[in-house]
């Protein structure tokens, strides 16, 4: 019988062998200790991060425990309000601190920490194959969302979470069509459709809200204006030039016209509220303020709504574009820990759980958005928007890279004079040459007494 | 020295020693940050240059540059009319509801109790219920004018209106503060005063500027002193509901110092400005305090 056969068969097991085999398990058994040790290099480290509050940390935080689990290391991550978290942000960086080892490299002040050279420079993380596996490809970034992250030599400081691409929403094409209009695509038509649908079933022609130095740019340079002269080599402000005054009358004037009362007080969150009630026509901003009058649930305007580029000019197309990104202080203490974390959370594979489990869709990873699961979770009533999105996000690296004005440190300075000569403008105080006029004047006393050299 | 004059350099030292912890403890977090400020405003400190924090090669630069700041200029004459008007309606307004509510009646006590909540309320939350009923889309203000087809302009964006609103504003929030300083003054005016004056044949009117405004004229003196130091403090009214505009028509000086600080990022400008409203204020008080002391003395 085999089995009785292989009993007997069976050589006897010495006690030389019995000790090599427990040796051998014992061997076998202490092995893993500094295999999982050296998985996990960084346990015991706790990564202190801070960033403003935005869905995309909400949704990441349902995940940060698997890296902390494949990582060994705790993550700390701050969210804070906006403005709030800017200005610590910008204290801690400014001071040299080392409270952070990641941080949210915003937008607006992506220039100003990239050159006063408060930030490390990623590069050295990425082009080490130790340190950065080739699938992770920083080159899968979307380039247009990547530009305010670098310095005049291409150093990377920053890679992006979070593009923002400027769209115009329509609540009521309803109401358009009745009227026999189209969608607006010049600034002309812009004006028309919002003069023939004001007023038409209590509905108002466009809204906006209290950052007009996001909103009139794309009018400046439409018209053939821009903030800068040659933004970023010259910072020299260009407000009072034809074009820009010209820009100031034409958005001064939708505003004044056919926008709500009272809409130069208004929030983003106001704005984004009156087109999704339907309450006024067109809305134009970036893709996450406008897309919900086909996402959201509190849209009220889902079948009568389309979202499209926004009008060009008679000169130039240029819809605004921006981004927010992640990267590290230069005096951090983890910086390697900081990296791992940033590679994981902006990893191919988080990305698309976001898009798929969360139907996040302002992410950057290129590969990402051109994917067939994204391309079906954001087409809605047979709109693409996510080609809508990415082809608005890469406008600025093709070509003139004309979105420079808003990545320079001189920007806030300029921005915050622009806002008052729109509201003078709007509220009747000033003309509009008047306006840009004293507005330049600001500009160039508020840079000067900052120390840039004009 | 005499025992009883080394009792007294006893007693001073023991003073000293016992008021040291709080004179200590006064100047950490009252006078060091105030030379801290003072400090910076002597240099051209910009956040994002790091060098520029201790840079005092042109220590005056900044107070040079205030006078030909037009925003600068125009911000104190914007906080001059924000506090005039709203100090004054605060006392005219206050001192009146005080001479209505001085009566004693279960109904009025519990009047009185209501007139106190704008006061105790957060100043962030005031902002907000006046951001509520100055917002064109859901005011019930404006549902009311709209259903006796009045149109309303929109206050807080009105070139007219705009500062017309935050002074609306301040004043439903402090207004309970004289009112309460006043109702307590007449609350200690013996009756036999009034009850005299009533006898001899005085109008109400006479007996009010006869006998009561005497007894709390130094009392709406001081009410008006803190209350103008605290107008400067009307910050989150014009952050929420204004922002400063339309253009500077609200933009107050401690606002535009936020601006200077936060938005643009020139630490060292914004503490110079920061150090003259400092500086104004003071000599505000200081001024209203020499004025109550003279006419103490005049009396």
């Amino acid at each position: 019988m085999t089995h009785t056969g292989s009993t007997d068969a069976a050589p006897a097991v010495s006690r030389r062998k019995l000790l090599q085999a427990g040796a051998a398990a014992l061997g076998a058994a202490a092995l893993p200790l500094p295999a999982i040790a050296q998985s996990k290099p960084f346990a015991g480290i706790t990564l202190h991060g801070a960033s403003f509050q935005h869905r995309f940390f909400t949704l990441l935080q349902n995940y940060i425990p698997e890296f902390e689990q494949q990582t060994g290391m705790k993550v700390d991550l701050q969210l804070s309000a906006f403005p709030v978290y800017n200005q610590q942000a910008n204290l801690e960086l400014s001071s040299g601190g080392s409270a952070y080892d990641f941080v949210n490299v915003t937008f607006i002040l992506a220039a100003r920490w990239v050159a006063a050279g408060l930030l490390a420079n990623l590069d050295e993380f990425t082009s080490d194959p130790n340190l950065t596996p080739a699938d992770w490809n920083p080159k899968d970034f979307v380039e247009g969302a990547q530009v305010p992250y670098r310095d005049a030599k291409g150093a990377t400081y920053g890679y992006s979470w979070e593009g923002g691409a400027m769209l115009m929403g329509l609540s009521r094409m309803d109401l358009m069509e009745k009227k026999g209009l189209k969608i607006p695509k010049t600034f002309a038509e812009l004006q028309q459709v919002c003069a023939d649908i004001n007023g038409t079933d209590n509905v108002n022609g466009i809204v906006s809200f209290q950052l007009h130095h996001w909103c009139l740019p794309p009018y400046i340079q439409g018209f053939g204006g821009n903030i800068f002269r040659n933004p970023p080599a010259d910072i020299m402000p260009v407000l009072n030039s034809a074009e820009a005054v010209q820009a100031v009358e034409f958005y001064a004037n939708l505003l004044k016209n056919y926008a709500p009362r009272g809409v130069l007080t208004y929030t983003e969150d106001q704005a984004r509220q009156s087109l999704l009630t339907g309450r006024s026509n067109i809305f134009i901003h970036s893709s996450s303020w406008v897309t919900p009058i086909l996402l959201s649930n509190e849209s009220k305007v889902k079948d009568t709504s389309r979202v499209v580029r926004m009008p060009a000019g008679p000169v130039r197309d240029c819809p605004a574009s921006n981004s927010q990104g992640l990267g590290i202080p230069k005096n951090a203490k983890n910086k390697k820990a900081a990296w791992e974390f940033i590679k994981w959370a902006l990893s191919p594979e988080i990305s698309m759980r976001l898009v798929r489990e969360h139907g996040h869709s302002s992410i950057c990873r290129r590969s990402v958005i051109e994917s067939e699961d994204y391309r079906k979770l954001n087409t809605v009533n047979g709109q693409d928007l996510g080609a809508l999105y990415l082809e608005v996000l890469e406008l600025p690296a093709k070509g003139e890279n004309y979105m420079a004005y808003r990545t320079v440190r001189e920007f806030p300075v300029v921005g915050d004079v622009m806002n008052k000569a729109v509201e003078q403008v709007v509220t009747g105080q000033l003309s509009a040459r008047d306006a840009m006029n004293a507005a330049q004047e600001q500009a160039v006393a508020n840079l000067r007494r900052a120390g840039s050299a004009l | 020295m005499t025992g009883e004059g080394l009792l007294d350099a006893e007693r001073r030292r023991f003073n000293r020693w016992a008021l040291a912890p709080s004179l200590i403890i006064l100047f950490a977090i009252a006078v060091l940050p105030a030379l801290y400020l003072l400090a910076a405003s002597l240099t051209p400190f910009q956040l994002t240059s790091p060098g520029s924090a201790t840079d005092f090669s042109a220590p005056l630069r900044n107070y040079r540059l205030l006078p030909g700041d037009p925003r600068f200029v125009n911000s104190l004459l914007v906080q001059a009319k924000l506090s005039f008007w709203g100090v004054l309606f605060q006392v005219l307004l206050g001192m009146w509801l005080a001479l209505l509510l001085n009566v004693q009646s279960r109904f009025v006590e519990f009047a009185r109790t209501f007139f106190l909540i704008p006061m105790v309320l957060p100043p962030i939350v005031v902002a907000v219920i006046w951001k509520l009923i100055y917002a064109p889309d859901i005011s019930p203000i404006y549902y009311a004018a709209s259903l006796l087809n009045v149109t309303m302009p929109a206050l807080t964006s009105s070139v007219d209106f705009a500062l017309v609103s935050i002074i609306i504003a301040d004043t439903w929030e402090w207004l309970p503060f004289t009112f309460l300083m006043v109702l307590a003054a007449l609350q200690t005016i013996p009756d036999e005063f009034s009850e005299a004056a009533l006898v001899d044949g005085a109008s109400r009117l006479q007996i009010f500027y006869y006998v009561t405004l005497p007894f709390i004229a130094p009392i709406l003196l001081v009410s008006a002193m803190f209350r103008l130091i605290d107008s400067v403090k009307a910050f989150p009214l014009i952050f929420l509901l204004t922002g400063g505009g339309p253009g500077s028509l609200t933009e107050v000086t401690n606002y535009y110092a936020y601006l200077l600080a936060f938005d643009t990022n020139e630490i060292g400008y914004s503490s110079a400005v920061t150090v003259v409203m400092l500086l104004l204020v003071a000599a505000i008080s200081l001024g209203l305090v020499w004025m109550g002391r003279r006419r103490e003395g005049l009396s």
